[in-house]
């Protein structure tokens, strides 16, 4: 597989549609049109941010800090991007700074990036699930594969974010799917989720 | 692994949901943060005046409690004359051309705090001292008097 891969645009949630009546109530400062935004939009960005961090607590923190912004710049809102659209890139950049203020950010290059994780291939004993696999990649890979494959982030965009070339995100896509693809094959020899996936 | 096997791959990964109570916590945040700070109450005229009056009454109450240093009026009285006494002594001994003008000038200073100490309704606490002051005054004017008439003979 190469960073050319047409990104997988499901689950994410941030595609929901947000009434125009709700939006004009939320950017008025109306409390219970916030909390019907959070009904909707709050389990996309927890899920966005645990995902990459692998911390519930840390991933309750991004979603706090999200909608507090959120509700301090709706004013501001002009509506040029779904509001999905704008609510994810929130939730994606208080993520990667949760990422960087925690220092996980710290192997730039992603041969080292990647290097401490090669002893750890998937025991071919154990049955892994899509969630371990995930697991077992670096912070930043996990950030890299999530936001393209799941969040729809050109490399383009991931280069601005990480503040790197393209090619930088293009190196950790490829890597990191290698990385999933030797934990898929380990998995399905032990008759893991990859062979029930695979079959679906 | 390509698209068709890693796709299915990470459509398996679970959904989780937050905590039940994580927009109870981010509500409670914004409006402790957008809550403006609680307006200092208007202050009354009439609160104002009854402080003030509970002030005053206080420290009417704490010098009314103070040790006192009473003074028996009949030693002020006594004071009063035996000053007057010393003066007559004193302007007979000494003829207005012969009084010193520097003994003067001091018994004029106490003479002007007793008129002070008077005028302000001092408590004869005060003004007791100061006629014994002025006392002693009379009698170094007396001595020197005395001593002038001594050396004159």
């Amino acid at each position: 597989m190469t960073s050319e891969t047409t990104p997988l645009r499901v689950r994410s949630g941030f595609g929901q549609e947000l009434d125009a009546i709700t939006l004009e109530r939320a950017r008025r400062g109306d409390m219970d049109a916030c909390a019907a935004i959070y009904r909707k939009f709050g389990t996309p960005c927890f899920n966005l941010a645990l995902r990459i961090l692998g911390d519930r607590a840390a991933a309750e923190d991004v979603v706090q800090e999200v909608f507090l912004k959120m509700m301090n710049t709706l004013p501001g809102f002009r509506g040029d991007a779904p509001f999905g659209v704008w609510l994810k890139r929130m939730t994606a950049n208080a993520t990667i700074d949760t990422l960087r203020a925690g220092q996980r950010f710290a192997d730039e290059d992603p041969e080292a990036l990647f290097a401490s994780m090669a002893s750890r291939n998937v025991d071919a004993d154990l049955r892994v699930d899509a969630w371990t696999l995930l697991m077992r990649l670096p912070p930043r890979a996990r950030a890299v594969l999530v936001l393209h494959e799941l969040e729809g982030y050109t490399h383009k965009e991931l280069s601005d974010l990480f503040g790197q070339s393209e090619s930088y995100s293009k190196s950790i896509l490829a890597r990191a799917l290698k990385k999933l693809g030797d934990a898929d094959e380990s998995g399905r020899n032990a008759g893991g989720l990859a062979a029930v996936a695979s079959n679906a | 692994m390509n698209n068709e096997t890693l796709h299915p791959v990470l459509a398996e990964l679970p959904v989780f949901e937050p905590d039940t109570a994580l927009w109870s916590r981010i509500a409670a945040a914004h409006e402790s943060a957008t809550k403006p700070a609680r307006p200092m109450p208007r202050r009354r005229p009439w609160r104002l005046a009854a402080g003030f009056a509970t002030a005053a009454a206080l420290v009417v109450a704490v010098i009314a409690a103070l040790p006192r240093n009473d003074v028996e009026p009949g030693a002020l009285v006594e004071g009063q004359s035996e000053s007057q006494t010393l003066e007559s002594e004193w302007r007979a001994l000494t003829p207005v051309a012969n009084r010193p003008a520097a003994s003067l000038a001091r018994l004029h200073m106490i003479d002007a705090a007793l008129q002070a100490a008077y005028d302000r309704g001092a408590e004869p606490a005060e003004l007791k001292p100061l006629w014994q002051q002025r006392n002693d005054a009379l009698r170094g004017l007396i001595l020197v008097a005395r001593t002038d008439e001594v050396t004159r003979i």
